[in-house]
Order: C-alpha cells, then structure tokens, then sequence
C-alpha cells in the first residue's frame, strides 16, 4: 500500500477461483481518493441506468446484459498501478466509453419492440455493425445510430471474459463453423439465440475484415429484413484500399448508403453537421498524431490499453459525431504534455520498447498494463491504434463536397483492423518495421489471432524480416473472444517463457507472473 | 446561529457516515463481491426466457 509507481505486489490482490479481486489499490492519498471519486461517478452513471424500468425489464431478458455488474471491475483492470496523469487519463477514457455505452444501451431498449417499444424513436434508428466505420452517419444528425454488437458482444468480452462463450457455442450448434473467427461468430450467436433488440428504420452493415464477418452479417441480416422488417444496406468497401483505381468505386458506395439512408428515414444528408463533425475527426487525428509523437521518445504518455481502447471507440464508432469525445482529446492531449514536461514515468522501470501488432486477444485487453507492469514492456502502439492519420476537408464548398464522398470513402476503407489486415503485403507488413524504426522499438510483440486467416498467412514472413533486423519477436496466440481456447495465463505463459529463456530475465513484479484469473470476469 | 451550528453538525455526520460507508465498499470491493454472488442466479433466469432460436 504506496503512493509509489510499483510498490505494490500487484498480483496479491488476486484469489484463487474467485470471479473479483480482494480489494481494491491503495495508491497514496489524493490518486485514491481521486479514484473513489471516479468509481462514485461510475456507481451513479449505473444507478441513473437501472432507475428506468425498461432497462430492468431488459436485464432479465438479455443475457449479455449481466455483464454489465462487472463494469467497475474492468475499470480497475485498466488503471492497475497506474498512479497521478496516466492514471487520469485512464479514467477520463474509460469513464467517457461507460457513458457512452450506457446512452447506447438506454437507447437501445428504448427503441426494442420487446421493451420500450417507442415506435417513434425507432424510426429514427440506424443500426450499424459493431466493427463499421460510422462515416457514412456524420451528415444526419437528427438520426440515431446504434449498434447492437457493441454492447451485447464488444464491450460485454471486455468486461467479462466468458461473455460470448454461450453465443460461440449457439453458433456452432447451428453448423457454423468452429474456426471461423470468434467475433462475427458470437455476432451471429446473439442474433440466431434471439437476444438482439430489434429496432431501427433501416441497417447498414459492412463488409468489414473477413469471411467470418461476411458469414455473421448473412446471418443477422436474414433475420433482420425477412423476420423484423428492417431493411439492410450492404456497404461493400474495397479491400485494395491503397490502390487508386477503387476510390471511384468506394465513393460511389458512400453515396449508394447515404441515398439508402434517406430512402429509409425519410431524413436529409446535412452538409454543415458533416462539416462539424469533419473538424472534430481532424481535431482527434492531430492529438493522436500527438500522443504517437511523444511515444518515440524516452517518455512515452499515451500508450498501452489508455491507446487502443480510446482509438478503437472514438476514432470508428465516434468518428466526430459526439462532441463530448473533442472534449475528452483536449484533456487527455493537456495531462500527456504535462506528464511528459516532468519525465514522467508510466511504471518504476522501463525495460523494453514495444511495437505490439496483430489483432489483440479481446478477452485479455489488459494485458497490455501487465505487460508494463510484470516485464517492463512498453507498449508504445499498437496495429488497431495505428490509422488513417488523413485530414478532411471541413470548408463547405461543392469542390470539397465531392472531396468530403471520398473522405468518408477513405475512412470506410481504412476502419480499424482491416486498414492492416487487408490492403496487402505493405500495410501488414512492411510498415510494421518502418514503425519500429520510427518508434525506436527493440521488442515487437506478435498477436496471433489464430482464427484470422488474414494474419495467419505471414507467419513466416514475419520472422525472417524479424531475424533480418536483428529485432526480437515473440508470437502471443489466443483466440479473440473465446478463453477457452488459450486462457489468459496461456496467453501469459508465452510472454514469460520468452522474457525468461530469449531474453534472460527476470520479471519486475514477480507476483504478476502467474495470476490465479481462470475464473475471473 | 445555534441552530444553524446544529444543521450544519448534523450535515457534517451525514457526510462523514456516507463517505465512510462508500469508502469501506469501494476499498474492499464489496461491490464487486456482491454482484459475483448475484451472477449465477442471473444465468439461471436467462436459461427461462423464451427465445425464437433459429438459424
């Protein structure tokens, strides 16, 4: 129990077969009581959600909704250790995303026919797939855009590690296939075990990374438009998105959705909400840009889960529609440039620079602080934090309006994951060692995402570049969503055996090494 | 001014109870120990709902 970075045995505060932790950290004074006062807020955010009875009404129906009791438990795995701006910043994030789901869930049920049944509301909903770029929904700010993966799928693994256990397994009782990727698998499950919501004018869905996201969208869409009467848009982005010769053709797609759109809600594409919201996806793109700058130096602020978990939700499920999220930046941007003018430090060592690529085990998302933490490794970025850093048009011109189609095109294209994992052989590959380079990184950790056929593939290719530069790479498997498979101690015990045998070393928290976490959320 | 000294005493305990209560839950994370009990008997009223499961 101390106010300093490191002084605890962080893995003292696990129990054998329990599903929670001890207690929680004591970390001096003002970041306790700083923390307490965060997790009041979270406390009454939860207690503002249950006060309606719909929601009640919908955490007895919906299955996934009892992840949702372990949302202050997922935030104490996120900010474990840390201590004063980063520890800030870590809550700034997670509490703006637990807000912000808890509006999507709100809406959610208050558009459901099987809940809250407004009709009215209803049809002014959008629904959106849960890995999908909402570019296309940045002109039509009268209408709301849901997704019903997010919560019931996404967020509910990040909370609680088993979460799409039951839907995988409804999925391949149904005879979808077993080493299809877990993700758009549970997707599916939810929808064929009927615990979607359904609501919603119309739905956009895209083909978002691969064929297991094809394979979940056929799925939830039949049921969709022959069963609820929801029409679905299929926004087909090109894969090439490098390649001049698509951009015509994903531009002409952005159009095809809007014009969808409007057929549907009977709602106008507004030019001066685009632009507003333009200026607010330039506004993140220039402090992310920031915070990847710092990350090159000794001094790395921004990094690690408080990196990716942000990216992920405000640069694709946001995209400068909330301007709760410009807010969010400029604080985040104002804590890293003063932790960054003392020298701060994020753990009490700094052993290794770590690029960390791949698609990250969703199950285990603070594995990134453990690594910190346990090893000393810093995870400076990460492949899903790593996108477009493009700059839109925000002057209202009709030059810029048909730039603007492109944009959106553009962004669509390059949402997170398939940005990499398509696009070829340059954007997986190649650019992984530009940005050790760039990065000044020494370790480069590798996510093996072992139902993502995408990835798979270049296994080899990997390691000969790896032992060309002369660059460590360790190969971390797991299977996204489902434990099951490769718990998180297997996903440790790679780590470790690599840091103990390769590297010869010894770990900086040795409690951390192995975590009695089996049962845990 | 008794009186106002006498509210502001009884303001004072109500405080300094509720800060002590919430802080013993937040610390101990009593919290997340009562909704790990709650769970299972979640999961076993999911297992009752009716559900149109189909392909």
């Amino acid at each position: 129990m101390a106010k300093q970075i490191g002084a605890d045995r962080l893995g003292d505060f696990y129990k054998e077969g329990s599903r929670v932790r001890k207690r929680r950290e004591w970390r001096g004074f003002r970041d306790t009581m700083y923390d307490y006062s965060r997790w009041l807020w979270i406390m009454m955010t939860l207690g503002k959600f249950v006060m309606k009875p719909r929601n009640v009404k919908a955490m007895f129906r919906y299955r996934w909704m009892a992840n949702y009791l372990a949302v202050p438990m997922m935030v104490d795995r996120h900010t474990q250790g840390l201590r004063g701006e980063y520890l800030r910043i870590c809550h700034e994030e997670q509490d703006l995303v637990i807000d912000d789901v808890a509006k999507l869930l709100d809406s959610l049920f208050r558009g459901d026919r099987r809940i809250g049944n407004d009709k009215k509301f209803s049809d002014k909903v959008v629904l959106v797939d849960e890995n999908e770029m909402t570019a296309v929904m940045m002109g039509f700010p009268n209408l709301k855009v849901l997704s019903r993966e997010t919560p019931s799928t996404y967020v509910s693994v990040l909370l609680n590690q088993y979460a799409a256990c039951h839907y995988i397994d409804v999925a391949q009782e149904y005879g979808l296939a077993g080493d299809v990727c877990p993700m758009p698998e549970a997707e599916a499950g939810v929808s064929i075990d009927d615990d979607a919501p359904v609501l919603g004018a119309c739905a956009i869905q895209c083909n978002t990374t691969c064929d297991g996201s094809l394979l979940g969208n056929g799925v939830i869409s039949q049921r969709l438009e022959h069963e609820d009467g929801i029409p679905v848009f299929q926004l087909a982005a090109p894969l090439r998105h490098r390649e001049d010769d698509v951009q015509e053709y994903a531009a002409q797609e952005i159009r095809n959705a809007i014009a969808f759109v409007e057929k549907h809600t009977g709602h106008k594409w507004d030019w001066k909400a685009y632009f507003e919201c333009a200026k607010r996806v330039n506004y993140a793109t220039q402090c992310r840009m920031e915070w990847l700058e710092m990350n090159r130096t000794p001094y790395p602020q921004v990094f690690g889960s408080n990196l990716a978990l942000y990216t992920e939700t405000n640069y694709m499920a946001i995209c400068g529609r909330v301007p709760a999220f410009e807010k969010a930046d400029r604080k985040i941007t104002k804590l890293a440039r003063q932790a960054y003018a003392k020298k701060k430090m994020a753990a009490k060592e700094y052993r290794h620079r770590a690029i960390v690529w791949g698609v990250q085990s969703h199950f285990y998302m603070d594995f990134l602080v453990w690594l910190l933490n346990c090893w000393g490794i810093v995870p400076l970025t990460d492949m899903l934090s790593m996108v477009s850093t493009k700059m839109l048009v925000t002057e209202d011109t009709p030059e810029n309006r048909e730039q603007a189609i492109y944009d959106m095109a553009w962004l669509t294209e390059n949402m997170i994951m398939r940005n990499r994992t398509h696009g070829g052989y340059k954007v997986l590959l190649d650019e992984l060692w530009e940005f050790v380079e760039m990065f000044n990184a020494d370790m480069v950790i590798l996510w093996e995402h072992m139902s993502c056929k995408a990835l798979d593939g270049m296994h080899g290719l990997f390691e000969e570049k790896a032992r060309e530069k002369g660059i460590p790479l360790v190969w971390v498997s797991h299977d996204l969503f489902d434990p099951r498979i490769i718990s998180r101690q297997g996903v440790r015990d790679q780590i470790n055996s690599f840091m103990r045998t390769v590297m010869q070393e010894e770990p900086i928290d040795p409690s951390l090494e192995v975590l009695p976490d089996e049962k845990s959320w | 001014m008794t009186v106002f000294l006498h509210i502001l005493k009884i303001v004072a305990i109500v405080v300094l109870a509720l800060f002590a209560l919430t802080f013993t839950v937040y610390f101990f994370n009593l919290d997340m120990k009562l909704t790990a009990a709650i769970y299972p008997w979640l999961d076993k009223q999911y297992d009752k709902v009716k559900r149109d499961q189909h392909l």
